[in-house]
């Protein structure tokens, strides 16, 4: 896709997001806003190999969204590519339905469960060691917030893969600044996250996590000579798309009143929704 | 007569490892986790298989992580570490990346209990039955000599599951033989018929009881002996088939008497719809940590031979 088609997806995947959730009240739009951009470029950049209608392709890669609370992002992607019916979609969350507000491993496409952090690079570890004792050439995608950065498990399992060389998997920290209470920096600082990350052996990128150009840059690098692991430090707004949300902590999980959602659905172009 | 020759007590290590070892040997996809934590036999392994082997480093929270990602892949995964930091130390990771995924990997935890007498409470598992019995799906099985960890072991490499296997620091004397084999459905193998009384018990205190009840028969009294070396899942109508037939029932167990083994076995009762007379011995709320050998110990924590012989004397009177 050209960067002019993967702008139109991402403004699609807002869209769909917005009506998921305002639907039924349920969800966090800000933390997923603040990675659509990632995801559509992995999805659709042509970076990760994915399979319409074959969630279970063996070859495909492995994409984990661990910050829990965006893994809601996913779901409209992977209906696109008829993993499952789309109209789960407006199912989103009711009793029976598929899609609940965290992933859950039951839904086509979802390679783990979400909802507690720090759990997704440890295992997209495990993925990306499999595949090399397999000599299978899949990746692992594992997208995590930079407030997931504060759990040790992620410092863990950075340690393991730099260590085994596990080029394989890809970390891509959707750098928001924000967690619940406030500025990441204000209420206890992650320091220099790309330091950080280069001290414990990856090959780290920094770019602007909206930015198309940037990102499929930022990927490029995957299939480089380097031996280490890459991650991606993506640079973001939380709620970004929604001007009343962006940077702003107390949206992390308030649900849109009656002149925010018009507001909303004018921001994002959208006429009206059942 | 069971052979007891010091030198072929193996440590149950040991005999679990040699038991994936040699599935291993065939077996490319089985994949053994150590977080530092060794054995005779696991040198062997990480010589002769070093690509089946990881070492995780001192980070249990990874190596179960790493361990759901690993089995997704359609690997078996052993992981491997002392009992009480494969278990609360992680047990988030283990809720979250295998509970709630069901996935078949088996946890190896050595020193179950009381097994580092002299380290104390930071390498006992006074909680460790309650705390993995509570997580959805799993399996927690405890072998109480190297026949039965051997079973066991062999079992956990033909038949994936999660499974949590509780294994003894120490070599013990040897209680069983092959028989052991047909008791793998039940979860439990009766070790002696008595007349009134049963006691129920698991790993190394089991010795304990058949030692106390070596004792009680010098004294006339009979007494039941059940190893329910699966506390969980607990074959309940089976269990209760073999214990209908008694008055009373003493639990032993060397963990908190909250939510531990004989809290798993008033369960079963319960939903067994059977009406005995329980009593419990293990570690009561508010127990003092204290320096002492493992016998000490249980002296001190009132689960010895002597207090399960006066636990009986005392159900005896009823």
């Amino acid at each position: 896709m050209q960067i002019n088609d993967l702008e139109n997806k991402a403004l699609w995947l807002r869209q769909e997001l917005w009506k998921m959730v305002m639907r039924k009240g349920k969800g966090h739009i800000p933390s997923a806003f603040s990675c659509v951009e990632i995801l559509i470029a992995l999805y659709y950049g042509g970076f990760a190999k994915v399979f319409p209608g074959e969630p279970k392709h063996p070859d495909r890669d492995r994409i984990i969204v661990s910050k829990g609370h965006a893994a809601i992002a996913q779901y409209p992607i992977l209906a696109d590519y008829g993993f499952f019916d789309k109209s789960e979609l407006t199912e989103y969350t009711e009793p029976g339905g598929l899609l609940g507000m965290y992933a859950d491993f039951r839904i086509p496409g979802i390679e783990g469960i979400s909802g507690s952090l720090g759990h997704g690079v440890g295992m997209g570890a495990g993925y990306a060691w499999a595949a090399r004792s397999n000599q299978s050439f899949h990746k692992s995608f594992v997208i995590v917030g930079d407030g997931e950065c504060y759990e040790g498990s992620i410092w863990e399992s950075a340690m393991f893969a730099a260590h085994h060389n596990l080029k394989n998997l890809i970390v891509i920290v959707d750098c928001n600044e924000l967690c619940i209470l406030g500025k990441t920096d204000e209420l206890l600082s992650l320091g220099d996250l790309k330091s950080k990350w280069m001290s414990f052996g990856w090959e780290v990128a920094s770019v602007n996590g909206h930015s198309f150009e940037e990102l499929l840059r930022a990927f490029s690098k995957v299939d480089s000579k380097s031996k280490k692991p890459l991650v991606i430090i993506a640079n973001t707004i939380k709620g970004s798309g929604i001007s009343f949300m962006e940077g702003k902590a107390e949206w992390h999980n308030k649900i849109p009143g009656p002149d925010e959602l018009s507001q909303g659905n004018a921001e994002q172009g959208i006429v009206e929704f059942e | 007569m069971l052979d007891n020759d010091p030198e072929k007590k193996k440590l149950m290590r040991d005999v679990v490892i040699d038991q994936i070892y040699n599935a291993a040997t065939t077996d490319r996809n089985i994949v053994f986790i150590s977080a530092d934590f060794g054995a005779q036999s696991l040198d062997k392994f990480r010589n002769e298989l070093p690509d089946q082997f990881i070492h995780a480093g001192i980070s249990e929270q990874n190596m179960v992580d790493l361990s759901s990602g690993l089995s997704i892949s359609g690997k078996q995964v052993f992981l491997y570490a002392m009992a009480p930091f494969i278990t609360a130390r992680c047990y988030e990771q283990i809720k979250c990346s295998l509970s709630a995924m069901n996935l078949p990997v088996t946890l190896i935890g050595v020193g179950v209990g009381l097994g580092y007498d002299h380290s104390t409470l930071t390498h006992f598992t006074p909680e460790d039955i309650a705390c993995m019995r509570a997580l959805n799906g799993i399996e927690i099985l405890s072998p109480s000599d190297q026949k039965s960890a051997e079973v066991i072991a062999a079992n956990a490499v033909t038949n994936p599951a999660f499974r949590y296997l509780r294994l003894e620091r120490n070599a013990h004397d040897q209680i069983y033989n092959d028989e052991f084999i047909k008791c793998l459905d039940t979860g439990f193998y009766e070790i002696s018929r008595g007349d009134r009384v049963a006691i129920v018990s698991y790993g190394a205190l089991l010795h304990k009881v058949i030692a106390a009840r070596d004792e009680l028969k010098k004294a006339g009294l009979e007494v039941g002996v059940i190893d329910l070396y699966r506390v969980k899942r607990i074959s309940v109508q089976k269990i209760f088939e073999y214990l209908s037939s008694y008055k009373s029932l003493l639990t032993v167990e060397e963990h908190i008497l909250d939510g531990g083994f004989g809290g798993a076995v008033l369960e079963a009762l319960a939903d067994s719809g059977l009406q005995m007379k329980v009593k419990r011995l293990g570690l009561s709320d508010g127990f003092a940590v204290v320096n002492g050998d493992r016998d000490q110990l249980h002296k001190f924590y009132g689960v010895d031979t002597g207090d399960i012989i006066s636990a009986v004397m005392e159900l005896e009177k009823n």
